[in-house]
């Protein structure tokens, strides 16, 4: 028996050595992301196809290529979302991650002061054809001329229905479709039979604590009006017919009580999860974890969820608000093998692109999109639309986070009642342009 | 006092040893204070003078060709809607807070003067709060807080009432981010107080009891003036600290709704870490270094005039 116990001590002591040098043989870089923590669920798994969700998915992904790279170990390092305040305070201090997530919206602010490498020399030797990435995906990441992120996905603002509770309101058709508006005076007049029928909000909504639900469905609603604002990228207008539409609207909806009410991100998520109302307007990462829960028995949700793009209720076009995740190499001393490092990292996510596909997020490879693979996950059919619609701000916008957060908080007023829509929009604008004249 | 006969030859040589005044300062003496001065000097007044000098700039994050703006920082800070609404919100907020941390942190300390195991315990239990960090007391109060499940949520809904939304109502939202706030750290200025009450001499109860003095005479006569110098303390440090309100702020509520609870700290913030306007920001600071300075000079100016009266 002690000999049994000396053996297995020194196989132990081998094993765990062995294993920390081939740990210390490879290249360690670091990749700070948002996406949740889910360390619990997922720190182990490395077979991809059995994660779900942001979270789960994108910790599975590193968990794999950790296991397969015999060159690189990545360290994700987690933020809270969006993470830029602290991005920004490391690349100060002189301490970044070596890669990050960051939204294309943000990527100028950051290409323009220098402080992200230009990748396509890299993309090249790695073997990552450009020319198979999405319009939309290339676009977002090529500032003046030079890619400076890997595109991850393309993601957008879409309805999330529970078609229980459609059905008990009366807004299915005969094939089994929700029924949904095609002006405001429909969806304000489906919202009241929904409310008649159900005893529930038509909307569920993110109204506390974050921005980016008045930003987005507001910009979308502008979009549908063909609305120009940022005609001039250094002068937002919101002083237009349009954007008073799309703000009384919203206000509208808030006085009459078709929303939910002061919940915050986490709270709708689980609200609309829980059947307290009919449409969840919430972006494309929820489609996986949605319909995870409808194939639960006895869920709210249970055999009764469906994703639709967002309904076109002005008459000018159905444009979406959109953005992309993609990643950075943030500019610093790197080693040869650190940067060979990061490469590999960003090959490897190209290369299983499809797999964070799985979250609802668009593809952002041409090849993808017209896989049958895609094709054949739930709910993409209702929401291929989106991928030519989806529509982002104008690259030239300096700080479209900042424009972002300031939009949202002035529409937010003005749904919630707290200030006239007339002031809201006009606060807006000069809070807006007052940023932009002051941006370098 | 006992005489001293000297001799005369003595007395002389007594009289002719040199003093500290004839012999000039012993420049030695400065290393027992220089490593607080250098540290004084480096993490305190170079940072306030570089501030100023930033705040008379127009200067971005990442932009190493800073350009000297004068007073147009300034200027055009009195002219922003938002840091107006934040210097009346952290104002406000003062006046909300401090005032209760006096009142409730005296009340606390009088009833927990005792030395029995109880008092001890709750002692521990009020300054417990204390030691969490903001993170965790905004996800408690959040979890307070919330409309649909939240615990006052669910004590109103147990009366048949409508649940009130605290942080998402503009006229509430700074009102939720001080009750978190006196519910945070009511602790110290408990010990503060505690510390004091346990230095008056117990002589003068008695005095006081044996006069028959009520117990509102006694705190009057006794207790109040006993503890000035602490209420002073505890006044100028919790008007110090709650002009400095930020994390609450920012994981309650996010300045939010309508610009209602964000606090000059977190424009700030949002101006440099957020806008990378580093010479706006800087400004906005000098301001807030202003108001601070006013407030707690007016304090401690009224309040020693109270005490030598």
């Amino acid at each position: 028996m002690r000999k049994l116990t000396t053996a297995l001590l020194a196989g132990l002591v081998v094993t765990a050595g062995a294993s920390a040098a081939l740990a210390a043989d490879k290249t360690e870089i670091s990749a700070a992301r948002f996406f949740g923590a889910c360390e619990a669920d997922y720190g182990t798994v490395t077979d991809v196809t059995k994660a779900n969700g942001e979270c789960g998915i994108i910790t599975a992904l590193i968990n794999k290529f950790n296991a397969d790279s015999k060159t690189t170990v990545v360290k994700p390092e987690i933020v809270e979302w969006p993470g830029y305040d602290q991005l920004t305070a490391r690349i100060r201090s002189g301490e970044p991650p070596t890669i990050s997530v960051m939204h294309e919206a943000v990527i100028s602010d950051y290409s323009s002061r220098g402080l992200l490498e230009p990748l396509d020399e890299d993309f090249a030797k790695a073997g990552v054809d450009v020319n198979d990435m999405t319009d939309a995906a290339r676009q977002g990441v090529t500032k003046d001329g030079k890619i400076y992120a890997m595109p991850f996905d393309t993601h957008t603002w879409l309805w999330h229905i529970n078609m229980n509770l459609f059905k008990q309101a009366g807004l299915v058709d005969s094939a089994g479709k929700p029924i949904l508006p095609k002006s405001t005076d429909e969806l304000m007049k489906q919202a009241q039979q929904f409310k008649d029928k159900t005893g529930k909000p038509y909307f569920i909504s993110t109204l506390a604590n974050e921005t980016a639900f008045y930003t987005r469905t507001f910009d979308t609603l502008l979009y549908q009006q063909n609305a120009d604002f940022f005609a001039d990228p250094n002068k937002v207008n919101f002083s237009s017919p349009e954007a008073k539409n799309a703000a009384q609207l919203l206000a509208d909806i808030f006085a009459k009580d078709y929303t939910t009410k002061n919940q915050d991100y986490a709270a709708s998520v689980s609200s609309f999860a829980a059947g307290d109302g009919g449409v969840f307007i919430c972006g494309t990462w929820l489609i996986d974890t949605y319909d995870q829960e409808a194939k639960k028995e006895g869920a709210a949700l249970s055999k009764g969820y469906a994703a639709t793009a967002f309904p076109q209720i002005y008459p000018g076009s159905p444009r979406v608000w959109a953005d992309g995740h993609s990643w950075v190499l943030l500019k610093q001393d790197l080693s040869e093998a650190q940067r060979a490092s990061a490469i590999e990292f960003m090959k490897f996510l190209w290369d299983n692109n499809y797999e964070w596909s799985r979250t609802g997020h668009l593809p952002v490879r041409k090849s993808i999109i017209d896989s049958d693979a895609f094709k054949n996950l739930p709910h993409r059919g209702d929401i291929a639309s989106l991928a030519v619609n989806g529509t982002a701000l104008p690259s030239a916008v300096k700080r479209q986070f900042s424009i972002q957060e300031i939009e949202g908080e002035e529409v937010g007023s003005a749904m919630r009642g707290d200030k006239p829509v007339d002031q809201a929009l006009t606060d807006a604008e000069t809070r807006v342009n007052e940023l932009l004249a002051n941006a370098k | 006092m006992t005489d001293v006969t000297l001799s005369p030859g003595k007395a002389v040589a007594a009289v002719k040893r040199p003093t500290g005044a004839s012999i000039g300062p012993r420049w030695s003496n400065a290393l027992f204070v220089a490593p607080y001065l250098v540290f004084y000097v480096v993490l305190l007044v170079y940072p306030l003078f570089k501030g100023i000098w930033m705040s008379m700039l127009e200067s971005d994050m990442f932009d190493n060709t800073s350009k000297f703006a004068g007073l147009a920082n300034y200027h055009r800070l009195f002219n922003d809607k938002i840091f107006i609404g934040t210097v009346w919100n952290t104002v406000w907020f003062v006046v909300m807070t401090v005032p209760v941390f006096v009142a409730i942190g005296l009340l606390l300390a009088l009833a927990l003067n005792s030395s029995d195991r109880t008092a001890a315990a709750l002692r521990a239990i009020f300054f417990g709060t204390s030691v969490l960090s903001v993170t965790i007391v905004t996800i408690i109060w959040k979890m307070m807080y919330m409309p649909g499940n939240g615990a006052i949520a669910s004590i109103f809904k147990l009366f048949g009432l409508q649940p009130v939304a605290f942080i998402t109502s503009s006229s509430l939202a700074l009102v939720a981010i001080a009750i978190c706030t006196i519910w945070w750290i009511i602790g110290l200025p408990m010990m503060l107080f505690l510390a004091a009450l346990q230095q008056i001499p117990g002589e003068l109860y008695e005095a006081a009891a044996l006069d028959n003095a009520s117990r509102w005479r006694s705190f009057w006569s006794i207790t109040l003036p006993s503890i000035k110098r602490t209420l002073l303390v505890v006044v100028i440090y919790e008007i110090v600290a709650q002009f400095q309100l930020f994390g609450q702020a920012q994981l309650l509520t996010q300045g939010g709704p309508n610009n209602a609870s964000r606090p000059i700290v977190q424009f700030i913030y949002e101006q440099g870490f957020r806008s990378w306007n580093l010479g706006y920001a800087a400004a906005a600071s000098e301001i807030l270094f202003l108001i601070m300075a006013v407030a707690a000079l007016a304090q401690f100016f009224v309040s020693r005039k109270r005490v030598e009266e």
